[in-house]
């Protein structure tokens, strides 16, 4: 691999062709072309395999958020501890800060107290951001229902990616959950 | 010197689950914690109201995420207590050895989370969460889910144990107790560790008595007080439960309160085996639409939970009860934390939080 002068005319040619195909080829996704994708572009010259190799690199990068509400959390905890071994499949270390961040995962019931912080939260996320739903309190209020402080399901306060059910689902299904999300990231299936 | 104020939470990686404090600073100095609770709100005591009696109990598993059987069983007795039914003596046995397999895991998930907390231990949080895997896989062979039960049945429990449970649960009470030596090993010789709970966040004994706080807090501060000893429902009483305490106060000795209770509830959980009835049926009431009319109008009992003591009373009503008030041991720890946290620095304020061993669901019930 040659060395690339970044401040020659030869990468700003480069970096605007290949702004010019990213933000075609992932058209309605928010994302920013950077340096490295103009990299991409001039290594690959091929605006697919481009395309592929972002997504590729995205699929297996998914960092979840060190953010736990309730019961679920603790699920959490045991998908990152060593029984599962979430990181063979690109799950790294729950990053405690949002910015790092690619998942989050709503992990227990939601309150009304507890909205504006989610929703900053997921604003403080750095785009491409994924919301799993974990549990049946976070997709459509569990047992509590009936309860005057709870909101029926996450997805009313922000846009949901995939929905595991159980009460707590156990950490294998976070491990199935993400492994959809990663599929969905990758375009192998559907919204 | 200026006061400065800062704000941590809800949401942070230490305060394990949503709290949020408010810290005025003088310099690195803690002049005074704020807590703010009611992040995790649902209003248990009030829908407990609108169901019928056995319905409740999963309602009760999910205050305290970390030991639900605790708080199922400490529900389940207080209804047969206002029902005026009697728990069978294999089931009372039965009780005692999943609640202590309960004690166990919910100490292991404290130590891993604490470690975690005191700078990036993660070897102890991996290993506490291996072992804590082996007795939940247990508590799953008796109740046959993971981590909600749902198993205490109003006399008993929901079902027979299995054939080989009690071979099972032995062979994990050997590894335990190799285990348990050699996290005392690792982490007592670990100076981070060391440096940042010796002497950190000491509360005495008088404090520790006004402000009430209960479990192993209290017990570290050399208060001698435990209900399985001071006031023994079920078998405690047959049992030869030693109360473990230390003198000092300080954010060691609740470790180490924790670590022996996990020694001794290892030992309480091999003497419940050998004094177990052999004969006999430990299946309680199944649910049905009916329970029994109510034989006390008011009744209250209290538990000594993995992190203190719960009280529950109830006010009972046919079918259903017009009230139930929960005293939840995580609630009054944590007011204890403005306390202990005055004078500190900033940076060992996790590390006592962290040993109060809170739960957010408890708190805010």
């Amino acid at each position: 691999m040659a060395m690339v002068d970044y401040d020659g005319e030869e990468f700003r040619n480069a970096r605007k062709e290949m702004d010019g195909l990213v933000e075609k080829s992932l058209e309605g996704r928010e994302l920013r072309p950077n340096v490295i994708f103009a990299k991409l572009a001039e290594i690959t010259k091929s605006a697919a395999v481009t395309k592929d190799m972002i997504r590729w690199s995205r699929q297996n990068s998914v960092w979840p958020m060190q953010f736990g509400l309730a019961c679920c959390a603790m699920e959490l905890m045991d998908f990152g501890s060593a029984r599962v071994d979430a990181e063979r499949k690109g799950y790294l270390l729950f990053r405690g800060t949002p910015r790092q961040c690619d998942v989050m995962v709503v992990a227990g019931w939601v309150t009304k107290s507890m909205i504006p912080e989610i929703k900053r939260l997921y604003e403080q996320m750095s785009s491409p951001k994924y919301v799993v739903s974990y549990g049946e309190c976070a997709t459509c209020g569990g047992p509590w229902f009936e309860s005057y402080n709870i909101i029926k399901g996450i997805d009313q306060v922000l846009p949901v990616d995939v929905y595991v059910a159980g009460c707590p689902p156990r950490p294998e299904s976070l491990f199935a959950a993400l492994i959809k999300l990663q599929k969905k990231i990758g375009g192998e299936i559907e919204d | 010197m200026a006061i400065t104020r800062i704000n941590i939470g809800p949401v942070h990686p230490s305060t394990h689950g949503v709290l949020r404090l408010v810290v005025d600073l003088d310099g690195d100095m803690i002049e005074r914690v704020e807590t703010h609770i009611g992040f995790l709100h649902r209003g248990v005591e009030k829908l407990v109201e609108t169901r019928m009696y056995m319905q409740s109990p999963a309602y009760m598993e999910k205050l305290d995420y970390v030991a639900p059987l605790s708080y199922d069983e400490a529900y389940v007795a207080v209804v047969e207590k206002a029902l005026g039914i009697e728990v069978k003596e294999r089931a009372q046995y039965a009780r005692v050895i999943l609640l202590e397999l309960q004690r166990i895991a919910s100490h292991l998930l404290w130590l891993g989370t604490m470690c975690n907390d005191l700078g990036q231990m993660f070897t102890v949080f991996m290993w506490s969460f291996k072992d804590r895997d082996m007795v939940l896989k247990l508590l799953e062979e008796a109740s046959g889910n993971r981590m909600f039960y749902v198993n205490v049945r109003l006399g008993g429990l929901q079902r027979e144990l299995p054939p080989d449970f009690e071979a099972q649960t032995l062979e994990v009470m050997d590894y335990m107790e190799k285990r348990t030596a050699e996290y005392e090993r690792y982490i007592e010789r670990n100076p981070v560790f060391m440096e940042r709970m010796k002497g950190v966040g000491v509360l005495s004994s008088k404090d520790a008595k006004d402000l009430g706080v209960t479990g192993p807090v209290l017990r570290a501060s050399g208060v001698e007080y435990d209900v399985r000893k001071n006031n023994p429902y079920y078998v405690y009483e047959n049992l030869h439960f030693s109360m473990k305490s230390q003198e000092k106060g300080d954010n060691f000795s609740r470790y180490r309160v924790r670590i022996m209770e996990i020694k001794e509830s290892i030992r309480l959980i091999r003497e419940a085996f050998g004094r177990m009835p052999a004969s006999g049926d430990m299946a309680g009431m199944p649910i049905r639409l009916r329970s029994p009319e109510p034989v006390n109008k008011v009744s209250k009992l209290s538990r000594e939970l993995p992190r203190g003591e719960c009280l529950m009373y109830m006010v009972a009503d046919p079918q259903k009860p017009y009230r139930l008030s929960i005293r939840s041991p995580s609630f009054i720890n944590l007011a204890a934390l403005s306390h202990i946290a005055k004078g500190q620095r900033l940076a060992d304020l996790f590390a006592i939080l962290g040993s109060l061993d809170l739960v957010m669901g408890c708190v805010d019930r």
